[in-house]
Parts: C-alpha cells; sequence; structure tokens
C-alpha cells in the first residue's frame, strides 16, 4: 500500500516537473510593432553548456556557435513575417556611423536598466512607486540619440541559454528513480534547462517597452522541453520569447471597448 | 544493521576530515625547480571542457578591454606589456595586461591569458622587480593552466561528490540507516578539499614566479618583500582601526596566509640567487613608468579612509627617501581623520611638503589654511599667495582672493 502510494507521488511529480514558463510586462501604451518598422537587434547573447554530473554547467563551444547561427536565424526569419526589416548586430563595431564604444555603451546602460526590471519586476522586490503601472522604464536620451544616429526604430536585446544533462548526470537521475524502490528517493535532480530574455527598447522615446523571460525545463535530467542547437529548436525558442507580444494595459483596454 | 550512526562516531569522522584537510594550511613549499610550464608560445585549446572556456572568456576580454576603469596612459600600458614579455616565460608575447584604476592590492589571471593590474597594486611597488615578481606570479596561472585544472578537479570532485551522495542513500535507504548527515559532512569535506587545492595552486604560482624572475635578471627577494609588506600593511590597518587583524590562516582560504608565502618565497629565493651575479631592481624605470598617474594613486589610497594602511604604505615608499608628494598625501590622510591631536600632525607633514620642490599646489593651500588658523596669517598670506601662483585656475581660486584682500 505504502509502496503504491509512492510510486503515485513519483508519478505526479515526474508529469509536472516539466514546464515552460514566460512572464512579460509591457508599457502601459505598448503596442507591439507590426508593418513597417526597422529594429536592431544588438549582439544577441547564446551560450549552451552541458551539465556534469555534479550539476556544473560546462560551457561547450561548438553547441554555442550553432546555436548562436539559429537563434540570429531564427529571429531574422520571425521578424521578417511580422513585416519588420531587421539588422542583427552580431559585432559592436559593424554598425555604420556609430564606435564600438558607442554600441557597448548602449548595451552597459541596458545591462544596468535589465538589472533593476529583473529585481523589481521578477525577483519579487517590488516597488510601490512602480506598482500595476506595466513596465515603466526608460534608457532616456542616449537611446533617442542612438536610435537617430542609426535610424532605427526598435532595439531588441537578447540573451538566451540552453544545458544538456551529460550522460553521468542522467545515470544519477536513473538511480535517483530506482532508489525509490527502496525508500531512497530522488526522481527530480534537473539541472538542465532553457534560459532567455529579451528587452525592447523604442528608440523613438527611449523607453523600455517591453519585456520577456522566458524558463524552459524539467526537473528530470534527461528530458527536455527544447534544444536551440537544431534550427527547428530555436525557432521554437524565439516564438515562446517572442511571438506572444501582448499590447499594454491601456492599449488592451481600449481595444475591449471598442470591441 | 538499523543501529543509526551515532553523534559521537559524526563528529570523530568530521574531526579526522578537518584534521586531515587542515594540513593543507601548512603545505609544505613548492621547489620552484620542481615546475615546468605546461604550455608553449602561441597555445590554443583543444580539449572541450577548455574550448567552452576560451570562448566564454571572449566577451569578457572584450568588455575588460572596453572598460572606462581602465586607465589610458600609453606610455605605462607599453611600459607593462613589456615587463610582462620579460617575465611572461614561453607565453610572454601571448599575454595581455590591462591597467584598471581600483585603489586595491590585487591581480587577475585570466583563462586566455591576458590580466587585470589593479593600480593599487601599482602604488605599493617599491621597484620594477617587485612589480615584475607579482605579474610573473599571475603568468604562471596562465603557464600553469591553473583556471582549467581548477576547474577539472572541481568537475571530479563534484562528479565523486553526487553519486557517492547518492549510492550511499540508496544504500541507506535499504539498510534503514539516514545517512543525511554523513553526506552534509563529505560535502563540506569536499569543498575544503577544493580550497585546499586551490592554495596549492597560488604556492605553485608563486615558486614558477620567482623562479621566471630570477630567470629576467630581477633580485628574487623582492618576492617576498612584497609579502612583507602586505603583511605589515595589513597589521597597521587592523591597529588603527582597533581591530584584529586578518593574517589568513584558515581551513576556508583560497590563498596561503601571507607569512606563509612570504617565508616559503624568501626561501626559494636563496635557492635560486646565484652568488656573486648583480640582480636589477630597476627602480629607476619603475618611478619614470609612474610619475604621470602617481599623484593620482595617492589620491585614490588616501580616500578609501583607511588610515592604517595609508600610513604604511607611505612609510614604506618613503624608504627610499622622502618628497613633497608623499609628505602632502600623509597630510591629506591625517587631516581627514579630523581630530585635534591629528590635525597638528598634519599641519606638520603640509610644512615638511613645501619644503620639497615638487610639493603640489594644494600642499601650499593647507599649509597657508593651517598657519592661519595658528594665528600666523602673515605667513599664512604668503603660502596662499604660492597657491595661487601655482594654481590660478583652481575651482576655489577666486574664493582664495577674496580672502587675501580682506
Amino acid at each position: 500500500m505504502r509502496r503504491s502510494f509512492l510510486l503515485a507521488a513519483v508519478a505526479a511529480s515526474l508529469a509536472t516537473s516539466g514546464c515552460v514558463q514566460t512572464r512579460q510586462f509591457a508599457d502601459l501604451q505598448f503596442t507591439p510593432p507590426q508593418g513597417d518598422y526597422k529594429l536592431l537587434v544588438l549582439r544577441p547573447d547564446v551560450q549552451v553548456s552541458s551539465v556534469t554530473t555534479g550539476g556544473l554547467p560546462e560551457a561547450r563551444a561548438d553547441w554555442t556557435e550553432q546555436a548562436r547561427a539559429n537563434v540570429i536565424a531564427a529571429l531574422r526569419a520571425q521578424q521578417a513575417d511580422r513585416g519588420g526589416k531587421t539588422l542583427v548586430l552580431e559585432r559592436r563595431d559593424s554598425l555604420p556611423g556609430l564606435s564600438a564604444e558607442q554600441v557597448a555603451e548602449m548595451e552597459r546602460l541596458n545591462a544596468a536598466v535589465s538589472q533593476s526590471i529583473a529585481l523589481h519586476k521578477y525577483s519579487g522586490y517590488t516597488l510601490p512607486t512602480k506598482r500595476r503601472r506595466g513596465l515603466e522604464y526608460t534608457l532616456g536620451q542616449d537611446a533617442i540619440e542612438f536610435g537617430r544616429r542609426t535610424g532605427y526604430d526598435y532595439a531588441l536585446f537578447m540573451h538566451a541559454e540552453d544545458s544538456f544533462a551529460s550522460g553521468g548526470r542522467v545515470a544519477l537521475q536513473v538511480l535517483g528513480i530506482a532508489g525509490c524502490f527502496v525508500g531512497f528517493c530522488a526522481p527530480n535532480i534537473g539541472g538542465a534547462g532553457q534560459f532567455a530574455y529579451a528587452s525592447l527598447v523604442d528608440l523613438r522615446t527611449g523607453e523600455v517597452v517591453w519585456f520577456n523571460v522566458l524558463q524552459t525545463g524539467s526537473q528530470i535530467a534527461g528530458i527536455k522541453m527544447g534544444d536551440i542547437r537544431s534550427p527547428d529548436g530555436a525557432a521554437q525558442m524565439v516564438e515562446r520569447l517572442l511571438g506572444r507580444m501582448k499590447p499594454g494595459r491601456d492599449v488592451r483596454r481600449a481595444q475591449r471597448a471598442r470591441s | 544493521m538499523t543501529t543509526a550512526l551515532s553523534r559521537r562516531q559524526l563528529i570523530a569522522a568530521g574531526a579526522a576530515l578537518a584534521a586531515a584537510s587542515a594540513t593543507g594550511v601548512a603545505d609544505a613549499r613548492i621547489a620552484p625547480s620542481s615546475l615546468q610550464p605546461l604550455i608553449g608560445p602561441g597555445y590554443r585549446p583543444t580539449d572541450r571542457d577548455e574550448l567552452g572556456m576560451w570562448q566564454q572568456m571572449q566577451r569578457v576580454e572584450e568588455e575588460v578591454a572596453g572598460s572606462n576603469l581602465l586607465m589610458k596612459d600609453a606610455g605605462l600600458n607599453r611600459y607593462l606589456q613589456g615587463l610582462i614579455g620579460k617575465v611572461g616565460g614561453p607565453a610572454a608575447r601571448d599575454m595581455r595586461i590591462y591597467l584598471a584604476r581600483i585603489p586595491e592590492f590585487n591581480a587577475v589571471m585570466f583563462p586566455t591569458g591576458f590580466t587585470v593590474i589593479f593600480s593599487g597594486l601599482l602604488l605599493r611597488m617599491r621597484d620594477e622587480a617587485q612589480l615584475a615578481g607579482v605579474i610573473a606570479h599571475e603568468s604562471a596561472h596562465f603557464l600553469l593552466k591553473h583556471q582549467i585544472r581548477q576547474y577539472r578537479d572541481l568537475r571530479r570532485k563534484s562528479d565523486v561528490l553526487s553519486f557517492a551522495s547518492m549510492l550511499g542513500g540508496i544504500a541507506g535507504g535499504a539498510a534503514g540507516v539516514y545517512t543525511g548527515d554523513l553526506a552534509q559532512l563529505a560535502q563540506l569535506g569536499t569543498i575544503l578539499t577544493l580550497l585546499r587545492y586551490n592554495r596549492q595552486l597560488e604556492a605553485e604560482s608563486d615558486a614558477l614566479g620567482v623562479r621566471l624572475i630570477a630567470e629576467a635578471g630581477y633580485a628574487p627577494l623582492s618576492m617576498s618583500e612584497t609579502w612583507e609588506q602586505l603583511i605589515g600593511e595589513i597589521e597597521l590597518s587592523a591597529k588603527v582601526r582597533r581591530k584584529r587583524p586578518d593574517r589568513g590562516y584558515s581551513i576556508f582560504s583560497t590563498h596561503p596566509a601571507p607569512r606563509t608565502r612570504m617565508v616559503d618565497l624568501r626561501a626559494s629565493a636563496a635557492e635560486l640567487t646565484v652568488p656573486g651575479r648583480a640582480y636589477d631592481r630597476g627602480r629607476e624605470r619603475y618611478l619614470a613608468a609612474l610619475s604621470g598617474i602617481r599623484p593620482t594613486l595617492l589620491d585614490d589610497q588616501v580616500k578609501l579612509n583607511d588610515a592604517g594602511a595609508t600610513q604604511y604604505v607611505i612609510q614604506s615608499l618613503a624608504q627610499d627617501g622622502w618628497n613633497g608628494l608623499l609628505r602632502f598625501h600623509e597630510g591629506e590622510s591625517l587631516r581627514l581623520r579630523n581630530s585635534q591631536k591629528y590635525h597638528d600632525r598634519a599641519a606638520l607633514s603640509y610644512a615638511s611638503a613645501v619644503a620639497f620642490p615638487d610639493a603640489p599646489a594644494d600642499a601650499w593651500r593647507w599649509h597657508g589654511i593651517y598657519l592661519m588658523k595658528a594665528g600666523r596669517p602673515a605667513e599664512g598670506r604668503t603660502a596662499l599667495q604660492r597657491y595661487l601662483s601655482l594654481a590660478p585656475n583652481a575651482p576655489d581660486a577666486p574664493f582664495v582672493r577674496q580672502m587675501l584682500v580682506s
């Protein structure tokens, strides 16, 4: 009786431990870019690792190269579908009219603001002054200047990582599940999965208009919910991250009122 | 076979483990002759884990190279690059060196062969031989592939630990014994051995480093002196703050204790010193290379508000002779302690600073102000006039002029 209860519990945890989560925030007046817009994607940061038996992420250069190429291709295809003209900047010095240093400064500014967003919107340290106001962050005058000099309407910053359990990690997981039969149960040692975030800046106003975080993974080492090393997997991640851009609250209310 | 592990057994096991790792604190010195560089010129990784590590470092180096913390003095940067070229062993031509404006005694080597030197290190070194010692220590990390070896040690030990805990747990589960305490103990033991390995690698770098500078013709004893200076600084800093100094003897340390390093380096230097050979200290070259940034370095140190450390650093530099710049910053540090006793001493420092031809304009300013406060207005005015003639465009010049008129 006790054993069958245990097995049911394990089965339940196996069933619920894999998931894909996204959580997005938008400026109250945000409308997803449509039609004829120009988007600049700044150096997408991609990292693929293998998870060692002990749970350490070990960077894999070959997988990372593959995934970066796939993610960039998927981004281009996805934005073309929306009607935008996209330039994916792969190096800091490949933007005409701006020095590598100026691009670096924009990246650092965005990194600082993104950290703030992560802290106050995702980590639970909510600010009373920003409650129920959607996404209220800006990169300021510098971003407007950046847009004016480059001629782009939007800048997209993106980071994506993926990891895969090594053979040893999977073996450890098998042991952990086998242990359930003798009363030492470790059915979800986890350790592999995807994590990505994107931040969209309107270069005409300098505001961060949309921000999304994607987490994909299962608690069972060896079971994957995606794989950005393959073109299809990369397209899937880009779709999960950027495909379902919701308009801001005020815009949604206005749409509802009209309908 | 159902008796749980008793608390007494557990404590005994823990004590044995701690004793085993504690010996790491007093590791035997590594002989410089026992080490050989593991890489040659133009090294590129071929192993999978190292390839991944190098790729990750590309963006890190790009970020470091473009950081606004870097000091841009072109001559000084060329000088540092030349120095790593002298003591970098087989990889001398491959390594890159960056100077960051951070007022701390530190330097870091990254896995791909670029190093970041903190400006606080340059302030503390008395000559080129001492600086060469630190750069050689960092080079040795790269030559001995320390970062990837450390990572592999971590990977191996965490692999073993996780399998052992899992198998132990299952065996315990089958036998009805709770093994959670043992697993935690094993985890602590693993962490201690990782730290111990790190200390061993640092000792290796010291040993190969001192050999590299000896081969380049620098006095081998200079590395040991650096540690002697650091110990003196830590002790005085703690004393002024009325705290106990952190002497770095701990099984949780990442580096060997400074005193251990000093003693080992002295012994290694004795081994390497060839009697009758003339060793270079390069003091003149060093002072010339640093002349442009020395005031900034001293100013940054004073503003750390660590009076004991500042006092030690200035006094150790003054062993090679006092000058106006050192006396002025001694005065600054004393003045910022802001009590009557130290104001009196600060006044003396400014007074002796202005006796040197290289006294900065601000030394005249504060000398004048302290003279005014001491009720010697005529001398004070003369000093302030001297300040205005040296720094006519100082932000407070109109104010001082007004003061002299009234």
